[in-house]
């Protein structure tokens, strides 16, 4: 036992110190294994990721299969311009925007509001029970939630429209219509999303000390209290996390949902970024224009993330870097 | 914290907990009365269920929608796939996550925080989605097996999770004491980190498992032959293509059309059924997995 405290604490100190180059060297040789764990994970964001990094130069080229990726023609900001000027343009970004803007802010709250109302569930076996139930959602697949969207919501069968014609509404068939479509993609999102979301905000809570709700219970506090003046103030730095790193994804919607859900009825709200670079780019062939768009949404998310951060840390001293 | 009976409470106090107990109560309904309705119905008669009789409990039962469904010999292709790539998928992952996330988690390792730079740079800056297909078309990977199994095989929040989790539940001087006895990283890793991890491991497996089970898109991207094709891809065309765009151009037209007559002829009750049999083995997978489940995700999102 003794010699493990020494060891250890010599290793601390060891790292402490700034090591000399022969030190680092003796350090790698000795951990050469760990390289090798990384390895493959490594090779997985090499290929995922950096190589198509790599690829993006694409954008400002004219992309041609026989020419490959450095042999094709470079155009600079050709097809930037001609994303910028297409009629569509307007189109794509409020669509994309106005659909998460709507998503951010309808979703956001609530499972920060469930955390804490589940965190007040007094009986241990009922709260396990809901936090189990509630997590269901999240694991059906997109293809198969909107299957239900369809099913339910259809003009002639969907049960929904059967309770329309019930209350003497007249049937609606709110796949086809525009204006149904984002209500349509937020409130299915939350019906996922919801339960799920509230891992993070469970977790914090649980983090709390219940010496601190024992004072305020002896203080006199109702349940109303102890959330208003425990509860919410350890959420703040989660919810700011969870905040920024949603802004990030503002122009960046979930594409494979906006795409199953889409109907030549509802296109004209539906058409987002996107899908828009999935059809023009893997279905019409047009690679270097649309990886432009993708290019430059990455980027608008980018500098919307850096942003959110920036005035975080500002206002409220909390950050993701 | 004791629990004080109610009627002891204040009124204040009563209140809330009466609104709690009748918000769950909501919550609980609209979380699971979608899902229950799919289930009731697909074993219905599928006129009532047209008609919207079947609302609370099943009606005149029968099993033709699942006899149509097992009929279709595409489904069961796109299931036997989908089975093959997720198992596959999940211990190829699981494995180079947990590697990866116990050489993260080690205090000497020199290079560690340009590694971990390498990584999180990657969930800020993509490449995007073309570039990425011609990526892999560029590897030949390209219509093959391999891509499904390959795409999503390691996930940055999955790496933080799992390090945090071998951080801050496997004690470092185990590690110290294993030294001594001179045993390698492989060694301990395999020998006490391995066994250590069956929470995290259930962690991973659902996340990894559940993507790769759900994901239509990677199917739709890189696959061509559609004896390939996870069964995602196939239930998008049954649940979702009627309505979704014309022209849709990864059905060349004659296949579009043939499904269009194949989704007209499979009737609505059918639908329900695919529904059923395509979300039984991830929920099952959940309720198999869900007692390690939430401990992990708690114990690896707390210093996330």
């Amino acid at each position: 036992m003794n010699t493990l405290k020494k060891v250890q604490s010599k290793e601390k100190k060891e790292t402490k110190k700034k090591l000399t180059w022969s030190q680092i060297g003796i350090q790698i040789k000795n951990n050469w294994q760990l390289y090798v764990m990384v390895l493959p994970v490594v090779l997985y964001f090499f290929i995922v990721e950096y190589l198509p990094m790599y690829g993006v130069q694409i954008a400002f080229r004219d992309y041609k299969i026989t020419q490959g990726i450095t042999g094709s023609k470079w155009v600079g900001f050709k097809h930037f311009e001609n994303f910028f000027n297409a009629y569509y343009f307007e189109r794509l970004i409020t669509n994309t925007l106005v659909l998460n803007i709507m998503n951010l802010v309808c979703n956001f709250p609530i499972p920060i509001f469930l955390a804490i109302f589940l965190n007040q569930v007094r009986n241990d076996k009922r709260k396990r029970f809901i936090q189990t139930t509630i997590y269901v959602p999240h694991f059906i697949s997109t293809v198969v939630l909107a299957g239900m969207l369809y099913i339910f919501l259809g003009p002639t069968t969907g049960i929904l429209n059967h309770a329309r014609v019930a209350l003497g509404l007249g049937t609606y068939d709110f796949m086809a219509e525009a204006e149904a479509f984002r209500w349509i993609y937020v409130l299915s999102g939350i019906w996922q999303g919801a339960g799920y979301g509230t891992i993070l905000y469970i977790a914090g809570l649980a983090g709390v000390d219940p010496a601190l709700y024992e004072a305020a219970e002896i203080d006199g506090a109702s349940v109303w209290q102890k959330i208003w003046h425990i509860d919410i103030p350890t959420l703040i730095p989660t919810a700011v996390m969870v905040f920024i790193l949603d802004c990030g994804k503002v122009l960046s919607s979930n594409t494979t949902k906006t795409l199953v859900l889409q109907t030549t009825g509802n296109i004209s709200v539906s058409d987002i970024i996107g899908t828009y670079t999935y059809q023009i780019g893997l279905n019409g062939g047009q690679f270097s224009y649309s990886s432009a768009i993708g290019l430059f949404t990455n980027l608008i998310n980018l500098v919307l993330i850096l942003t959110a951060n920036k005035i975080s840390k500002k206002i409220s001293d909390v950050g993701l870097f | 914290m004791k629990t004080r009976k109610f009627k002891d409470m204040s009124s204040s106090n009563k209140v809330f907990y009466i609104f709690n107990a009748i918000l769950w109560g909501l919550v609980l309904f609209v979380t699971i009365y979608p899902l229950y309705l799919v289930v009731i119905s697909s074993i219905s008669n599928p006129d009532l269920v047209a008609t919207g009789q079947v609302t609370l409990y099943p009606k005149d039962i029968s099993f033709i929608g699942y006899e149509s469904v097992f009929q279709n010999k595409e489904i069961w292709i796109g299931y036997a796939n989908s089975l093959f790539y997720t198992v596959v998928h999940i211990v190829l992952s699981v494995v180079i996550t947990l590697l990866c996330a116990y050489a993260m988690s080690r205090k000497v390792f020199p290079g560690k925080k340009l590694i971990n730079l390498y990584f999180v740079i990657t969930m800020f800056i993509s490449g995007g989605l073309i570039p990425s297909f011609l990526t892999i078309r560029n590897l030949g990977w390209y219509n093959t097996r391999w891509v499904l199994i390959f795409m999503g095989s390691c996930s940055v929040w999955n790496l933080m999770v799992a390090r945090t989790y071998i951080q801050t539940t496997i004690p470092d001087e185990l590690y110290e004491a294993a030294k001594l006895d001179g045993a390698s990283h492989f060694q301990y890793f395999g020998k006490v980190v391995l066994p250590l991890s069956k929470t995290i491991m259930s962690v991973l497996s659902i996340y990894y498992g559940v993507g790769t089970w759900n994901d239509y898109f990677n199917g739709l991207v890189y696959i061509k032959d559609r004896n390939k094709l996870p069964l995602q891809t196939i239930l998008r065309e049954i649940l979702a293509v009627i309505s979704s765009r014309a022209g849709d151009a990864m059905l060349t037209e004659e296949m579009a059309q043939q499904s269009m007559e194949e989704t007209m002829r499979i009737a609505n009750s059918a639908k329900y059924c695919t529904i059923v049999i395509a979300t039984v083995p991830i929920v099952l997978l959940y309720i198999l997995l869900q007692k390690h489940f939430e401990k992990g995700v708690m114990i690896g999102s707390l210093k996330g």
